[in-house]
Parts: C-alpha cells; sequence; structure tokens
C-alpha cells in the first residue's frame, strides 16, 4: 500500500510543479516574420496559452486594439493602422474541450509596403481563477518586407512593453537576442522575464497545437525559463534553437487593480530564430 | 613629403566616407492592381533613399519614365505594356533593377 501510494503522490508533486512552472503567454503568430515581398494575405493567430507546454489555453475575448505600427518615412513616428475588423473569432482546442482564441487575414493591399511592421495586441484583463487574479499582456510581433528596416527599435509607449535591441525578424539560431523591459515607458531594473520556446507546432487546419514537442526539457526550469534584467532593465538571451522564442515581462505596468483585485500587466515580445543555410 | 601625406589623407577620407556608404541598397515593386505600380527603396540602415533617382526603361533599354522617390521612398508609374524594368540608380554601386515581370 505504502509502495503505490508513494509514486501516486510524486507524480502528483511533478504535475503540480509542472503546471506552476508554465507561464502564460499571449501567442501572437504568424508563420514567418522575414518576408521578401508582401505578396499575400498575411495570416495572424491570437491564441492565450502556455507555449511551451502547447497549453492549457484559456478563453481569450476579443482584443481591446488590434493594430499595427509602422513608419511613414524613416524619420518619423510611426502611424498606427487598426487592424480588429480583420479578427475572426475560432475555437482552438484546449485539454477540455475548445476555447476562444482570434485569427485575422490582413489583406495585401494593408499589409504589403517594405519596412518593419510592430504587430500589436492590446487584450481585456484575463481573470485567472486559480490566483483570483487578472493578466493583460501587451504582445507584440514584427515583420519586415524587403529588408528596408524601419520601427523594430521604437517604444509604443504601452503600459507594459518590451521594447527589441535586436531585430526580432533577424536573428540566426544560437544568436543573442536583446531587449529591454518598459514599465509605464521607464525601463524596469532586476524585473523577472519567462522565456518559453514555442514548442509545439500549430496546426491551423484544426486549430489545435500538435501533439510532438520539438524539446523535451529534462527540468522544468528549462522548460519555463526565467532570466532578469539588468539594472538598466535589458536582458540579454541566446535563441540555441530555430523557431519562436516568447519573452514576458510580468507586473510591470502601472495598474494594479482590475474590478477590485489585482491586476499584473506584462509586455511580450515574440522574436524568430533561423538556422543558418546548410 | 607633404605631397605625400596629403594624397594619403584624402585616400583615407575617401575610404572612410565609402565605409560609412557600406549600406545596402534595397528595391522592389508591386502591382497595384488598378494598371499602375509601386517602387519602393531604401537602405539597410535605415537611411532616406528620398530623392533617387527612378527610371523606367522598355525592353530595348528606352526610357520610358522617370522620377524620383518621395520622402515615402516610394514612386508610382502606370505599368506600360510589353517589356520592361524599373531602375533604381543611387550612383555607381547602388544601382539595382527590377524586371517588369517580377512585378506582381
Amino acid at each position: 500500500m505504502k509502495m503505490k501510494f508513494a509514486p501516486l503522490l510524486l507524480g502528483a508533486v511533478l504535475a503540480t510543479a509542472s503546471m506552476q512552472a508554465a507561464a502564460h503567454f499571449l501567442l501572437v503568430y504568424t508563420p514567418q516574420t522575414a518576408l521578401l515581398r508582401g505578396g499575400a494575405d498575411m495570416p495572424f493567430n491570437l491564441i492565450f496559452t502556455h507555449a511551451f507546454n502547447g497549453g492549457p489555453s484559456m478563453e481569450m475575448a476579443k482584443p481591446q486594439k488590434f493594430y499595427f505600427a509602422k513608419q511613414a518615412t524613416p524619420d518619423e513616428k510611426s502611424e498606427i493602422t487598426d487592424l480588429s475588423s480583420y479578427l475572426e473569432p475560432i475555437q482552438w482546442q484546449a485539454q477540455n474541450g475548445t476555447v476562444s482564441a482570434w485569427r485575422a487575414n490582413i489583406p495585401r493591399n494593408v499589409m504589403r509596403s517594405a519596412g518593419d511592421y510592430q504587430i500589436v495586441v492590446e487584450p481585456e484583463p484575463f481573470h485567472e481563477e486559480s490566483e483570483d487574479i487578472y493578466i493583460q499582456q501587451f504582445s507584440k510581433v514584427m515583420v519586415n518586407i524587403g529588408g528596408i528596416p524601419g520601427n523594430w527599435d521604437e517604444a509604443l509607449g504601452l503600459p507594459g512593453e518590451i521594447v527589441a535591441l535586436n531585430k526580432p525578424y533577424a536573428n540566426w539560431t544560437g544568436g543573442v537576442f536583446r531587449g529591454v523591459v518598459l514599465g509605464d515607458g521607464k525601463p524596469v531594473p532586476f524585473t523577472q522575464v519567462e522565456v518559453e520556446y514555442l514548442n509545439h507546432d500549430l496546426d491551423l487546419t484544426n486549430n489545435r497545437f500538435a501533439e510532438a514537442s520539438h524539446i523535451e526539457a529534462p527540468h522544468p526550469a528549462l522548460g519555463a525559463m526565467v532570466i532578469k534584467t539588468d539594472a538598466n532593465g535589458q536582458f540579454a538571451f541566446s535563441l540555441a534553437k530555430a523557431g519562436w522564442w516568447g519573452f514576458a515581462a510580468l507586473d510591470i505596468g502601472p495598474v494594479k487593480t482590475f474590478k477590485e483585485r489585482p491586476l499584473s500587466q506584462d509586455g511580450v515580445l515574440w522574436v524568430q530564430a533561423t538556422d543558418l543555410p546548410k | 613629403m607633404k605631397k605625400l601625406s596629403t594624397s594619403l589623407l584624402l585616400a583615407a577620407a575617401a575610404f572612410l566616407t565609402s565605409a560609412a556608404q557600406a549600406h545596402t541598397p534595397l528595391f522592389d515593386c508591386f502591382d497595384n492592381g488598378d494598371a499602375t505600380l509601386t517602387c519602393e527603396g531604401g537602405f539597410s540602415d535605415g537611411a532616406s533613399a528620398a530623392g533617387v533617382g527612378v527610371r523606367m526603361l522598355d525592353g530595348q533599354g528606352k526610357v520610358l519614365e522617370q522620377g524620383k522617390l518621395d520622402a515615402k521612398g516610394a514612386i508610382s508609374f502606370k505599368r506600360p505594356k510589353g517589356e520592361f524594368s524599373v531602375v533604381f540608380d543611387a550612383g555607381a554601386e547602388h544601382t539595382l533593377t527590377v524586371l517588369g515581370d517580377d512585378i506582381t
């Protein structure tokens, strides 16, 4: 009896540990961020999930805002193009049934001009029932068309924001990505940044994550990774594998409560690593 | 001796200038779907290409139209019939050509 019980307990402990270790990430997914040309409609998927484990995925309300920021001329501040009219609700397969997520196909004539696009999602606060708190992740991904650089390093003034110090779409596998965490526009020193690899491919035909993972983490700390910013609010991280890496700086925004409960305003940035051609 | 150092200095200055312009020119065109096309140019370091000359040539190399990139680094043309190409001309090492057949 005792023998049987012990492995069960250990299993339960491990399951709990891995649940706690996994971090929330608002995934803003598009298959390719460094494009030679804007030849076709540009697809995006917005899924509130746990990136490394391919779930659990959470209900996601229609975002408050969905837009891109792009410079009209090289020396000017970015202009905002609202993309919310392209949002379509989808049902994303989750562990227990489905959850609401979003898809958007941005037409070619809206997103074909050369340069940098910062695509931004400003979501509704999400109620995390297990902790009885709200989470609001201001999430960005960047796309470049044609190689002409633009606003990839521009801070957009989000409540919580990770500003890139390397182009997020131009990273070889093994290269070092750097960023700076801004809360209410100011660098946040010595704050935690969660880092997760998008470990399960997206099956966009069936709206689910693939079962197979790319990496088996031998230890929880190697799945849901945590690094810290330095005294200047900056961090650096080596992108060990091609694909998508999510960076999330937690509870850095100025608003701390929502519906009389604690609110965590986070900044999320997605970075794509590309293998050197053989 | 003085002459030599002056020419050396000039050579160094010329080298520095070219090093400062080691950016790569970038240029491409797309079809607007309304019988016009738009061409956009820039440089890999983000420098503006405003004012750079752009020429549209027919299959024989005859200039059909020409103009300069605007503040956005863009210029639009009517799409000609037959073979053509568009040339971005920012100086000797910075000339790029896009063939009409590749403009979709």
